[in-house]
């Protein structure tokens, strides 16, 4: 094996002239040539010949780019949600605009690549960039409900703790075998119409809480508000703290505190107990 | 000796030789007529079946394979299947070699016993087993052995190494198949060091109602693997008292009859030993290519580093706030051993030859780590708790393993260039070159700088 000279007043550019990396520390001293043959393997050796295609870029620029590229997309699908469905600013949670809300926003969702992590991005964008016009609780729930029913992931975590507003109707339609666990507290209509999916509250649920859902299950850690599973057909609504009100129930049962408050004969809808 | 082919010339034996074909042809055989499941992975436009493609690969690569699995859902017949195709042993030879796994199964069971007839007359000598002389060895049921008798199987599993009393046999060509059933209240935990030894572990899954109606609906087709004359003359052959070297031209004869047989038969084409060695000269002749290379190295670092300690050790715990928490590092108790960059090499190789490709890419690379690494890796209590209820359709363990495989996947996507041009400054830096180490956050840089560090001190 021939024994590479060390050359002592080479620097660090390697042999088109280009700076490599720098680190900002002072420049190290290179293998000595008497300790080769203590080591004959170069375990890099296959990568000797290689020259990356492009040098401008950092890996975090790359990334960084294509966060914006899939942020502006989810931006650009809120947008056209709120010119169809919120052209007012005035938005009335209705069955049948909640429906029709809901596909639009399904028609933008289906033709995004994005990540768990860009649903978050984005609920942190409605507060805080400029680039969003508006944030109307009811249609922003219902995108987002939309991101994570169209989320390649099981399991979603929307850290919401510090965001000043609630968002109303997360967790719409979240179908079985997903997970939407929510860091803070939510809006009013959450878990509404759930198909089967697993909803986590951390913090406080608001009113009409799993109003309509079908199946699955809601863990609300904290208190929860009035009309409690209006008009549930199905499913489990567990809540760690208090429940301000139930509604009129068709099926399915409510716990507070792990007792069973429905079915049962002491509760009676929306009073306090 | 092995001669190494340009690609050009490799790509002309592919299509003159076949082997490709035939061994394909094989895998469908298998998935038509005698094993029937789902497939359950892809890779580039190829759906195959992971119990039947894995089981395939290690009678080719002389591999060793852990198929676990729910009771009767064909774990044992698979490898049966494959290995009499594979390396044409009649059905009933094969059955006649297995071990099963029990407590009270001793080494003379396994390995081989005295020869009474000559003890009495003073002289000592060994009966092998069929287990130990032919070259498919299939372990039913592995964990039911105890614990303490699991290491009895060790060295032959390893290295083909034989041994009773002071006698030795070594197995030139051999591939182990073991099968394991989930905890039930005979199984015992296998050790660590007999897992490590399983280049892969696959699972094989119920087929669907429909197609498991069909098992019990449709005739028996694994008729065609027997041959009762071929089956006792290699009896005969296993149980004569000459030394084993001489035994294995005299099998390999009959093995070719009975290959002949079963081509007349079905039409299918089992392979002969000069078959498989050119096979397996063919796959060693495969190289990962940079990309593959690369992100493989970041595999084995994340599953093996650890800032504070030098490397991960089952017995030592993470510290909490490790400016590597989001790595794999973090969720992990014990360390990768050097048998997995050859497995997943080997299996790479095997696939990409499959394929009929002439390098191993990522693609490759990608499938079969999760097969290399789900038996392998111990994970953390809470990593556990937080994924075990996830939906899915693989056994936790080789659900787990695609993805984590996925993360460092995307995490190499990101840094691709970064990290290649890391190890490129990394080369020159080891042939003398005076360049500043590579920096970066993953721990694959650590272990870069590392590297470099212990050449210059």
């Amino acid at each position: 094996m021939s024994v590479p000279s060390f050359i002592p007043g080479v620097t660090g550019r390697d042999e088109g002239g280009e700076k490599m990396k720098a680190s900002g520390r002072p420049k190290e001293k290179g293998i000595r040539p008497e300790r080769e043959g203590q080591c004959p393997q170069n375990p890099f050796q296959e990568f000797r010949t290689h020259q990356a295609p492009s040098k401008g870029d950092l890996p975090l620029d790359q990334i960084v780019q294509s966060t914006e590229l899939v942020m502006d997309q989810i931006r650009h699908g809120y947008e056209k949600l709120l010119e169809e469905e919120a052209k007012e600013l005035v938005w009335m949670v209705q069955y049948n605009t909640i429906i029709k809300a809901y596909e639009v926003a399904e028609k933008y969702v289906k033709e995004i690549d994005y990540s768990s992590e860009d649903i978050e991005d984005f609920c942190f964008a409605l507060e805080n960039t400029q680039k969003i016009p508006y944030l109307i609780p009811g249609p922003a729930g219902l995108y987002i409900s939309a991101l994570c029913n169209y989320a390649k992931e099981g399991e979603i975590v929307l850290k919401l703790c510090e965001l000043k507003t609630e968002i109303n109707l997360l967790g719409f339609r979240l179908t079985k075998g997903k997970r939407l666990v929510i860091e803070g507290d939510a809006g009013d209509f959450t878990g509404i119409g759930l198909e089967g999916g697993d909803m986590v509250v951390e913090g406080n649920a608001k009113n009409w809480t799993g109003a309509g859902m079908r199946s699955g299950k809601i863990l609300v850690k904290k208190n929860i508000g009035l009309h409690t599973g209006e008009w549930m057909m199905g499913g489990e609504i567990f809540v760690g703290g208090r429940v301000r009100g139930l509604g009129n129930i068709v099926e399915g049962k409510i716990y507070e505190r792990e007792k069973l408050v429905y079915p049962g004969k002491v509760r009676y809808s929306n009073t306090y107990y | 000796m092995l001669v190494r082919l340009s690609t050009s010339e490799r790509i002309c034996v592919v299509q003159q030789n076949g082997y490709q074909k035939r061994v394909s042809d094989i895998y469908r055989f298998i998935s038509e007529n005698l094993y029937f499941n789902r497939a359950d992975l892809q890779i580039k436009g190829e759906r195959y079946n992971s119990a039947i493609l894995f089981s395939l690969l290690t009678a080719l690569k002389k591999g060793k394979e852990l198929i676990i699995g729910e009771p009767g859902l064909g774990k044992t017949t698979s490898a049966e299947f494959v290995s009499s195709l594979i390396y044409q042993f009649p059905l009933g030879v094969i059955w006649g070699s297995e071990v099963s796994g029990h407590p009270e199964q001793t080494e003379e069971k396994i390995i081989g016993r005295p020869d009474l007839g000559k003890l009495n007359e003073g002289e000592e000598a060994v009966v092998w087993t069929n287990f130990s002389q032919i070259p498919v060895k299939i372990v039913d049921e592995v964990n039911r052995l105890p614990e303490t008798k699991q290491s009895m199987i060790l060295d032959g599993v390893d290295r083909g190494n034989w041994e009773y009393l002071n006698e030795m046999i070594i197995n030139d060509e051999y591939c182990l198949f073991a099968t394991a059933n989930y905890h039930d209240g005979g199984t015992n935990t296998m050790i660590p060091p007999l897992v490590d030894r399983f280049d892969v572990v696959v699972e094989s899954r119920y087929p669907g109602p429909n197609l498991s109606f069909l098992i019990g609906k449709t005739k028996r087709k694994d008729q065609v693997l027997r041959h009762p004359r071929c089956e006792k003359a290699l009896q005969g052959i296993l149980k004569s008292k000459v030394a084993y070297e001489q035994k294995i031209p005299k099998m390999e004869q009959i093995c070719n009859a009975f290959g002949d047989y079963v081509y007349e038969t079905v039409g299918i084409k089992p392979l002969q030993r000069r078959e498989r060695e050119e096979i397996r000269a063919e796959m060693e002749g495969l190289e990962l290519d940079l990309d593959a290379s690369a992100f493989l190295r970041m595999v084995l670092a994340e599953f093996s580093f650890c800032d504070r300690f030098g490397q991960k050790r089952v017995v030592e715990s993470c510290e909490e706030g490790c400016h590597y928490t989001g790595y794999l590092c973090h969720e992990i108790k014990n360390c990768a051993s050097n048998r997995l960059p050859t497995s997943i090499k080997q299996y790479a190789q095997a696939v990409a030859w499959l394929l009929g490709d002439t390098e191993i890419d990522m693609e490759h690379v990608n499938l079969v780590i999760p097969y290399t690494l789900a038996h392998r890796v111990q994970w953390r209590d809470e990593t556990i708790a937080q994924k075990e209820r996830s939906q899915r359709d693989d056994p936790f363990p080789i659900f787990i393993a695609k993805e984590s495989v996925r993360l460092v996947s995307q995490r190499y996507r990101e840094q691709s260039d970064h990290v290649k041009d890391a190890l490129a400054v990394a080369s020159r830096i080891f042939e003398g070159e005076s360049l500043e180490t590579p920096e970066g956050d993953h721990p694959l840089y650590a272990e870069i700088r590392k590297d470099i560090d212990s050449r210059r001190n």
